[in-house]
């Protein structure tokens, strides 16, 4: 194995220019263009953004955990009086955005597509690095300067109880334009116009580096499905950011400029914003989630030592997860007052989604099935992820019917419902692939004890929290409220609980990284053994900082599935 | 985990059963009791209404409770009975998909079955893998469809038309039929509710008083940013959208209360806009419109003129004479 | 391949998604027409038709020879946040003819001390008689303009299609409720 690793590997004693040198600290970081750093700094960056997004729900749950007003008022001690009082409750709102708007634009896609994406996809189709080095630096910096807009839209004045924006991650007009006379919420519209373009550039990128810079024999359909998913997700933002700009900047032209396009007072329709929104919105959470598919698919072949199960159902699953996904957004809509017609459509289109997404589901157990299963900590999660993912995605059936939707619409059906597609799905995805290429990127061992023991932490601590809110949401708890009657008392307590156990994983999740980097082993090329058969694997931990100077070669009797060269192939492929 | 998460779903809906068939008899009992309890001193006179009492209260939610509220109208009893079948499918889907797992992990870790197989398709499993959800989903969708429709039947002509008005942050009640007077509802003070044995932050000052085992037209707009009307326990929830008019048919079937909350975020006291419907038998209903302010039911509704709908407040500046001179004043041709 | 003849089919490719996303980006704001245009076609929305004389004429007859029926209409009247003035329909509900035009009124005054100019947005419930729901004349149809105190009457003129007769969705549609929501117009952007 480890000669292959150097096989692949830039000669580094013969070449005149030496595959490892790394320029200076400045120039690496702030001037990358490698996709390797750039992928490291997605990754940093989700992970402050998380600790953050993940600290503003902490303050969210202490509030939640008994009825009444307790914590905002001690952090905003406004007094008693009633400007006090309303500020407490404007800045609940505003943890409420930025929370939202923290975990999709901030934590889950830069880690996924920013950061595993731009590690990965190169590294598996055997390129050298992304087809457009220096947009992809544009692309995190961009990010980052989202981020940056968007805490600052907390501390500038937002509406008359307060400053920060307090209107929801989805924006609804005219909650945006009136009442919000404070410069917030163009803070928050601009910090989603950088984030959108980084994530354009970014999806632009991927698509030619997948189109063009395949290694010579690697056809489409020999493709990770990590890769496939990233193509997939890719078009996906192609196609459905864009829309959320236009509709963004309608909203700051009406905001600023006296523009009516949402304004019903100059004939312009808010629930035409809702579908603009939600043409973006629907999609977006597939942005969130495929990737996550990806990651699981390789990780659920690697330790079953075993192809993954029907690779072209999976990958035009996701095809069709993606295009479907276009054509359903109005389901976060039934009760705005749509007509009865529109409705059952929407009803039934989103219930098609059901039938690809349990092609997935059945494709990893068929997997497994017949595997030789071993559990490191990968695999744990992605166990995890499996039938967390199903779930999410049964609740998610069960809303799909607009008649059923309008007892728990807004609820906190819907709030467990999407944690457990999107805190459960797309987090138990991120830290499988976490756990999974973290001694590929860092060539330092964590440990497994420690890994598991954050999986149990976790996962015991997200069902906690989340299960019973389908009982909230099912009672009648709405969405985004900072105080409940008494009857919500029972099951907000143990949803609140339910965060002090995750949060105690999470610090378990620290110590494992400050472990593996002050003692961890040094990683072997393929310290997985013989499940993990993808391009990456081929090479050192961590890989030279330029890699596959000489392309690889997929020969015509190498599938899907095995990507090693043949002289290190077992026979059986 | 995994288990209490999957016990919890397969449980629910016997819960839900048990919960229907102890509902079936009370049901009954209602419109008895209603005949009683109010009525002793509810002479149609203006000012004999009096608000129920706590002891009505039947949409709420309960500490502890895990399944939707119980309900009280035509659509509520369908959609529940989906809602029931639905936690049946969803947690059999479940606890298939677990039982799927559990087996392989046991059967083929590593210690078990030390050499893969090397198998990576199979058609027919595929095909019986696509095609039976496919089959469930259509299962799903006849009925839901179907309640879909339900949901949409218009009200009939004579049907009570209540106009609910979202404002930051409070609600208006008005009756159009009955002499277009409005009632601003505002939470209950937290204090005055428990001194009440009323729940706190659902109960509020003036309720939302509606006749009941009658077709009601609820027609909502907002006057500034969307909120929504939602009643958990008669399976209804419309969204008031500033700028248009949403209208749907609500059925109460028995007297009582019934308390719900603003669901859809509209600003800073979005949790203290709650809304309170009270359902009472059609005679004490009548009392407590002609209580009201212009309030009249019937025929005299019908004769009087149209009440102006204006705020209190402007009346002040209403200086210069009446212009009413009957010409099409701004009418634009096409 | 050479790294140049790479470079420049990454450039093509690269070019691509970025039309692609402009195109998206031009149908985003392409929606704002698209929807209102969608709304007035299809009635989508509850939205309603505006017919001429000759297309009531026209109506008119249909319904003489296919036998008359009748449908209740009500009239709802709104004013939005910041809006100083007193709008009422003169009667809540009407039955009328259909296919046959009616006229209805609405009456409106300003009860501030400035002259305030008021634009009407409008839908009909159930949305689906939007279609067949025809406007004539309207004073929805232009902007408003009361002087402080001056209260004016405001007419709608319509008919309903009488094809609402033939159409499924709309059997069971008893009454029509016409909403109107007067809005005070945004002061021009400074």
């Amino acid at each position: 194995m480890a000669t292959t690793a150097e096989g692949f590997q830039a000669h580094t004693e013969d070449e005149h220019h030496d595959a490892d040198h790394k320029p200076g600290f400045f120039a690496r970081w702030f001037m990358s263009t490698n996709h390797k750093d750039i992928g490291t700094l997605y990754l940093i960056f989700a992970i402050c953004a998380g600790i953050i997004g993940g600290a503003i729900s902490g303050i969210m749950r202490a509030e939640l955990a008994e009825p009444g007003i307790q914590i905002l008022t001690q952090a905003w001690p406004l007094g008693a009086s009633e400007e006090g009082f309303d500020a407490a409750l404007h800045h609940w709102n505003v943890l409420v955005t930025a929370h939202g708007l923290i975990m999709v634009f901030f934590m889950v896609m830069p880690a996924m597509i920013g950061g595993f994406g731009n590690w990965f996809v190169p590294l598996m189709i055997g390129a050298p690095d992304m087809a457009f080095p220096r947009m992809n630096n544009i692309s995190f910096w961009l990010t980052a300067a989202g981020f940056v807009s968007l805490m600052i839209s907390t501390v500038v004045p937002g509406a008359a109880a307060g400053s920060g924006a307090g209107t929801g991650w989805t924006v609804y007009a005219p909650l945006a334009t009136y009442g919000h006379d404070g410069p917030a919420v163009d803070f928050v519209i601009f910090s989603l116009h950088l984030a959108g373009a980084g994530s354009i550039l970014g999806a632009t990128n991927f698509i030619t580096t997948i189109f063009n810079m395949r290694a010579p024999g690697m056809t489409l359909h020999k493709m990770p499905l990590f890769v496939w998913s990233v193509l997939i997700t890719a078009f996906l933002l192609l196609l459905a950011l864009p829309v959320l700009a236009a509709a963004i900047t309608m909203l700051l032209t009406d905001r600023n400029f006296g523009t009516t396009f949402f304004d019903p007072a100059g004939g312009g329709d808010p629930v035409l914003y809702q579908h603009l929104f939600w043409f973006f919105g629907h999609p977006e959470v597939y942005i969130m989630i495929l990737p996550g598919f990806g990651m699981v698919s390789q990780i659920v072949a690697t330790f079953s030592r075993k192809p993954v199960f029907g690779y072209l159902g999976m990958a035009y699953a996701m095809v069709a997860i993606g295009v479907v996904g276009f054509v359903v957004w109005a389901h976060h809509m039934y009760t705005v007052g749509l007509d009865v017609n529109t409705k059952m459509y929407f009803t039934a289109a989103t219930m098609v989604i059901a039938v690809p997404t349990g092609v997935k589901i059945f494709s990893w157990i068929a997997t497994m099935w017949g595997g030789s299963l071993e559990f490191k900590s990968p695999m744990v999660w992605a166990l995890g992820f499996i039938f967390l993912f199903t779930v999410g995605g049964v609740t998610g059936v069960y809303l799909a019917n607009g008649g059923v939707d309008d007892v728990v619409h807004d609820t906190y059906f819907v709030v467990a419902h999407f944690h457990y597609v999107l805190s459960m799905g797309a987090v138990f995805s991120l830290f499988a692939g976490f756990y999974y290429w973290f001694p590929k990127m860092s060539g330092r061992m964590h440990s497994e004890l420690l890994a598991h023991i954050h999986f149990w932490g976790f996962f015991i601590g997200v069902n906690v929290i989340f299960f019973p809110q389908h009982f909230l949401g099912w009672q009648g708890m709405p969405r985004r409220y900072p105080d409940y009657a008494e009857g919500y008392a029972y099951w907000n307590e143990i949803s609140s609980v339910g965060y002090t156990i995750m949060a105690v994983s999470m610090l378990v999740f620290f110590v494992n990284l400050a472990y593996a980097f002050i003692a961890g082993k040094r990683a072997a090329p393929n310290y997985w053994g013989e499940g993990a058969t993808t391009l990456e694997w081929t090479l050192s931990s961590p890989p030279p900082y330029h890699q596959f100077e000489t392309l690889p070669v997929i020969e015509e009797s190498q599938g899907y599935h095995d990507h090693r060269p043949a002289a290190a192939t077992p026979a059986t492929s | 985990m995994v288990f209490w998460a999957a016990i919890a779903l397969a449980l629910a809906p016997q819960g839900a059963f048990a919960q229907d068939a102890a509902e079936a008899p009370v049901a009954e009992a209602a419109p008895a009791e209603a005949a009683a309890a109010p009525a002793g001193d509810a002479a149609p006179a203006a000012g004999g209404y009096e608000p129920l009492g706590p002891e009505w209260i039947k949409g709420q939610p309960t500490a502890g409770g895990w399944d939707v509220q119980d309900q009280f109208s035509p659509i509520g009893d369908t959609a529940s009975g989906l809602h029931v079948g639905l936690m049946w499918v969803m947690g059999l889907i479940c606890i298939f998909v677990l039982a799927l797992l559990v087996w392989v992990i046991v059967r083929y870790r590593r210690g078990a079955n030390p050499t893969p197989s090397k198998t990576t398709h199979n058609t027919f499993i595929e095909v019986v893998w696509t095609l039976v959800p496919v089959l469930i989903l259509v299962g799903i969708a006849v009925p839901s469809i179907s309640l879909l429709s339900d949901q949409y039947e218009s009200p009939p002509e004579d049907a009570v038309t209540i106009k609910v008005t979202g404002y930051q942050w409070y609600w208006g009640y008005g009756y159009p039929d009955n002499g277009g007077f409005e009632v601003i509802s505002n939470m209950m003070p937290e204090d005055e509710a428990k001194a009440k044995g009323l729940p706190a932050l659902l109960e509020v000052d003036n309720r939302m008083v509606v006749p009941v085992d009658t077709p009601l037209r609820i027609q909502t707009t907002a006057a500034d940013v969307i909120h929504s009307f939602a009643v958990p326990s008669l399976w209804f929830k419309i969204d008031a959208v500033p700028g248009r008019l949403n209208e749907r048919l609500l059925t109460i079937d028995e007297p009582g209360i019934y308390y719900g909350q603003c669901s859809e975020l509209c600003g800073a006291r979005h949790g203290y806009m709650p809304i309170a419907v009270e359902a009472l038998p059609r005679d004490q209903w009548e009392a407590w419109v002609r209580s009201q302010p212009g309030g009249s039911v019937g025929d005299e509704a019908e004769a009087a003129p149209a009440a102006p709908a204006a705020a209190p407040a402007a009346e002040g500046g209403e200086a210069a004479p009446e212009n009413a001179d009957g010409a099409e004043a701004a009418a634009a041709t096409n | 391949m050479s790294t140049a003849a790479l470079e420049r089919k990454n450039l093509r490719v690269g070019l691509l998604g970025f039309f692609g996303a402009a195109a998206m980006l031009g149908l985003g704001y392409a929606a704002v027409p698209l929807y209102q245009l969608f709304c007035q076609v299809t009635g989508f929305a509850g939205t309603t038709q505006r017919a001429t004389e000759t297309d009531a004429a026209v109506a008119a007859r249909i319904a003489q020879s296919t036998g008359a029926s009748t449908i209740s209409i009500r009239f709802d009247a709104s004013t939005s946040h910041g809006m100083p003035w007193t709008f009422a329909p003169e009667q809540v509900t009407e039955t009328v003819q259909v296919g046959e035009r009616e006229m209805a009124f609405f009456v409106a005054r300003n009860d501030s001390a400035e002259p305030i100019t008021g634009t009407a947005t409008f839908n009909v419930e159930p949305e689906q008689t939007g279609k067949y729901f025809n406007k004539i004349q309207c004073f929805c149809f232009t902007e408003q303009t009361l002087q402080p105190g001056q209260e004016v009457r405001m007419p709608v003129l319509f008919y309903i299609d009488p094809a609402i007769r033939d159409d499924p969705n709309a059997q069971g549609v008893e009454q029509i409720t016409l909403s109107y929501t007067f809005h005070r117009k945004p002061e021009p952007a400074s």
